[in-house]
């Protein structure tokens, strides 16, 4: 009888062992092409869009102004932090939506995956109409358009005014002034409540989605350095470890050890934490684009904050440009699809998408040029400026490269490893160096 | 004593000694599979299948879309010569030892305080009881706001007070393990808790009179007749929290995701970003197929040890 106990124990003991430990699951190897039939299935059109807040609702506004046309129905879904995790969690169960609308940048993980459609641009309608610079954000190395593009902005520097008017300074004009300024916050009570408990600089720090080099890229720009050298022949170098990659770092570190103006959870926050830490008076100073003029109205810093172009590095005033893209994937309904892009790309909806829900702004500048930005935002001086900003400083990260997630994930890793750690910048960047050429590498694009 | 009554499986001899033959004991032997019929089914379509579905994923580098490649045994290679997966398995290890210890420290404590029948001790009991059916999302955002590093942190605007601190909790890669600990004690100890009060219970009073009789004292009986009687509970503990040590995810990856600077990225966070940042599904079923053998190992090394304690 013990031993019928013993036993039974043990295969209780294993089963729960095996049902406690997580499985992955995937699902059959299986690997159909993408659709190529001129007949679409049936059913509604799935749209995947990264979008959180109001910002579903411009979605929804554009969704059923294609629906009065067309007679096409769509199923929307939406998502922010962890819609890649979900999108590829659809790849491996062969259940993806017909058209996602994302982050230029996710262009090449998209495409490794061979989850998306390429795209004859000579076919989609209205194409031509777009400025020629947006279609730079939909293509691969080789030039193929892999996208269509949807809207485009660069980050700008929001200030809290009345804490510069409370302590008596001016918007920054270089880097010096960025850490006074931030010192200032830090340590000057500007919010006037007798406690030491405000920060300079917001930063989203995490390496998830890449977030903290997606946010050092301006620094690093602008102190005139580049990710990857150009070879030739479609061949790239990795160069972060320039003498402007150990400046730009070594300043960008410097906040955060040394004068301490960063807000102290960076290190594990997200936009979605840094957007509050900067809505709620923790913060003074933050790098974001465009699309947060909503995000902070709706919030007790509305009219309390100031928008500024970013101050100038050592090199020059380059700032994080970045491109929402339209994607067809590989589905069964390619006509619908193509046919919302087209319909996403026209005036009437880049209208919908900046002023439909004034709390969103999905379509931050148009793609299309014939929709001025102006007088669709009533004149609001911000967006003029967000205008300037984009034509005269916007740089994009290289989305073009294969699988630029990957390489911005494993720049992320590093810089937030030397940030916590405050480490040697030039050791780390050396070390990240190394560890993006083998990366281009795996990706086929390596020098040498 | 306590265990002999409560054993269920008395029942299936006793039966077939009364019954000899074999016709009937057959439906006797199906009812309890029937009973067992609906979980089985539910953890064969989620948990076994994908289970063996993770083994043969493991042998391939998925790719959905482009046809998976046969890579044979690769990933388990690159499985056992991966920095970033081996730092992650000692935090896991540390994690897992931590907190199982600490949870079950601090739950049998809070047994021995609260095994009463009066109604303000089951008051009280509930209450300490509820972290542990909280979702753990919530309490990880909760305890993610309570431990703001900052001086005005809830936690440390209290530590404060005593002129400790500010400490930098979630945000240095030098206590973040740690505080995901204590958030992770603070959670699982008050569920050892009710297992422990349940071994306590089953305890017979008759043993305390005796050894009270015999002169022992309070350290005494809880030496030679508490901990003694509490041996099967605590395999069941332990064995619970071991498993649910080795798979930690949701407090890591709410509270830090992993970060900063990896300090706190445990296996299941490891895999997790394998598959869905790194889009390599092949090489983390390798990872989840290597934990589900380990903790399969380990499962069996606890009972054949406590057996063996038990033989002797």
């Amino acid at each position: 009888m013990a031993r019928t106990a013993i036993r039974s124990r043990v295969a209780v003991a294993l089963l729960a062992a095996a049902c406690a430990t997580p499985a992955l699951t995937g699902c059959s190897s299986g690997n159909a092409p993408p659709s190529e039939t001129s007949v679409d299935a049936s059913g509604p059109l799935k749209v995947w869009a990264r979008a959180a807040n109001d910002s579903p609702k411009a979605y929804q506004a554009i969704f059923d102004a294609f629906t009065a046309k067309t007679g096409i129905k769509i199923e929307p879904f939406f998502t922010l932090t962890d819609f890649e995790t979900k999108l590829t969690a659809a790849a491996t169960a062969h259940n993806l939506p017909d058209v996602v609308v994302n982050d230029a940048a996710q262009l090449g993980n998209f495409k490794s995956q061979g989850i998306i459609q390429k795209i004859d641009k000579s076919k989609i309608a209205g194409a031509d109409q777009l400025t020629p610079g947006s279609w730079e954000a939909a293509k691969d190395l080789k030039g193929d358009v892999y996208a269509v593009p949807f809207s485009a902005q660069a980050n700008l520097l929001f200030i809290r005014s009345d804490w510069l008017t409370k302590l008596n300074l001016q918007p920054p004009k270089s880097w010096e002034d960025v850490a006074a300024i931030a010192k200032a916050f830090t340590t000057g009570d500007p919010d006037g409540n007798g406690k030491a408990d405000t920060y300079g600089l917001a930063v989203p720090g995490s390496t998830t989605r890449g977030y903290i080099s997606w946010y050092w890229s301006t620094f690093f720009w602008q102190a005139g350095g580049e990710y990857f050298n150009d070879t030739g022949g479609g061949k790239f170098s990795a160069s972060v470890n320039s003498a402007a990659g150990v400046q730009a770092t070594t300043w960008f570190k410097d906040l955060f050890c040394t004068q301490k103006v960063v807000q102290p959870s960076a290190l594990n926050d997200t936009t979605t934490e840094t957007n509050k830490a900067f809505q709620t008076g923790v913060t003074g100073m933050y790098f974001t684009g465009p699309y947060a003029f909503a995000t902070m109205d709706n919030s007790p810093v509305k009219g309390k904050y100031t928008v500024v172009a970013p101050p100038a590095g050592p090199a020059n005033a380059k700032t994080l440009a970045e491109g929402t893209d339209i994607y067809l994937m590989a589905g069964n309904k390619p006509n619908a699809a193509k046919k919302l892009a087209e319909f996403m790309i026209t005036p009437e909806a880049q209208k919908l998408g900046m002023t439909a829900v004034k709390t969103a702004t999905i379509v931050r500048l148009p793609v299309n040029p014939t929709v001025d930005v102006a007088s669709v935002h009533d004149s609001d001086p911000r967006w003029t400026l967000a205008q300037q900003v984009f034509t005269n400083q916007g740089h994009y990260e290289p989305d073009s490269m294969p699988n630029w997630a990957a390489l911005r994930q494993a720049s992320s890793d590093a810089l937030n490893g030397l940030v916590a750690k405050c480490g040697d910048p030039k050791a780390a960047l050396d070390t990240l160096n190394d560890k993006l050429n083998s990366l281009l590498k795996q990706q086929g694009v390596a020098a040498g | 004593m306590a265990v002999a009554r409560t054993t269920v499986p008395v029942a299936l001899p006793a039966q077939r000694d009364r019954n000899g033959g074999t016709r009937r004991r057959r439906p006797g032997r199906l009812v309890p599979w029937l009973f067992l019929a609906p979980a089985l089914t539910f953890f064969a379509l989620f948990k076994f299948w994908p289970s063996i579905e993770g083994l043969y994923l493991s042998l391939f580098h998925v790719r959905p879309y482009l046809g998976d490649q046969w890579v044979g045994l690769a990933n388990f290679t690159r499985a056992f010569e991966d920095p970033d997966l081996r730092a992650a398995v000692g935090h896991t290890a540390l994690d897992a030892a931590v907190q199982v210890a600490g949870s079950m420290l601090v739950g049998f404590l809070l047994a021995l305080l609260l095994e009463a029948p009066a109604r303000h001790v089951r008051i009280l009991r509930t209450a300490i009881f509820l972290p542990a059916v909280t979702a753990m999302v919530a309490v990880a955002e909760l305890w993610g706001a309570l431990l703001f590093p900052g001086q005005y942190g809830a936690v440390n605007s209290l530590l404060g007070h005593l002129g400790v601190g500010p400490l930098p909790f979630l945000s240095s890669p030098d206590s973040a393990l740690w505080t995901v600990m204590l958030v992770q004690i603070w959670k699982h100890a008050p569920y050892d808790m009710v297992i422990f009060i349940a071994g306590l219970v089953g305890i017979d009073r008759q043993l305390y009179e005796a050894a009270s009789i015999d002169g022992a004292n309070a350290w005494q009986r809880l030496r030679a007749v508490t901990l003694p009687a509490l041996r099967p509970i605590t395999t069941i503990v332990l064995i619970l929290g071991m498993i649910r040590g080795l798979r930690v995810f949701t407090e890591i990856y709410v509270l830090t995701h992993g970060g900063p600077a990896g300090a706190t990225e445990s296996v299941v966070t490891y895999t997790y970003r394998t598959t869905v940042t790194g889009n390599d599904a092949g090489y983390s079923a390798a990872i989840s197929t290597l934990l589900l053998a380990t903790t399969i190992l380990l499962t069996v090394l606890t009972l054949w040890w406590r057996n063996r304690r038990e033989a002797d």
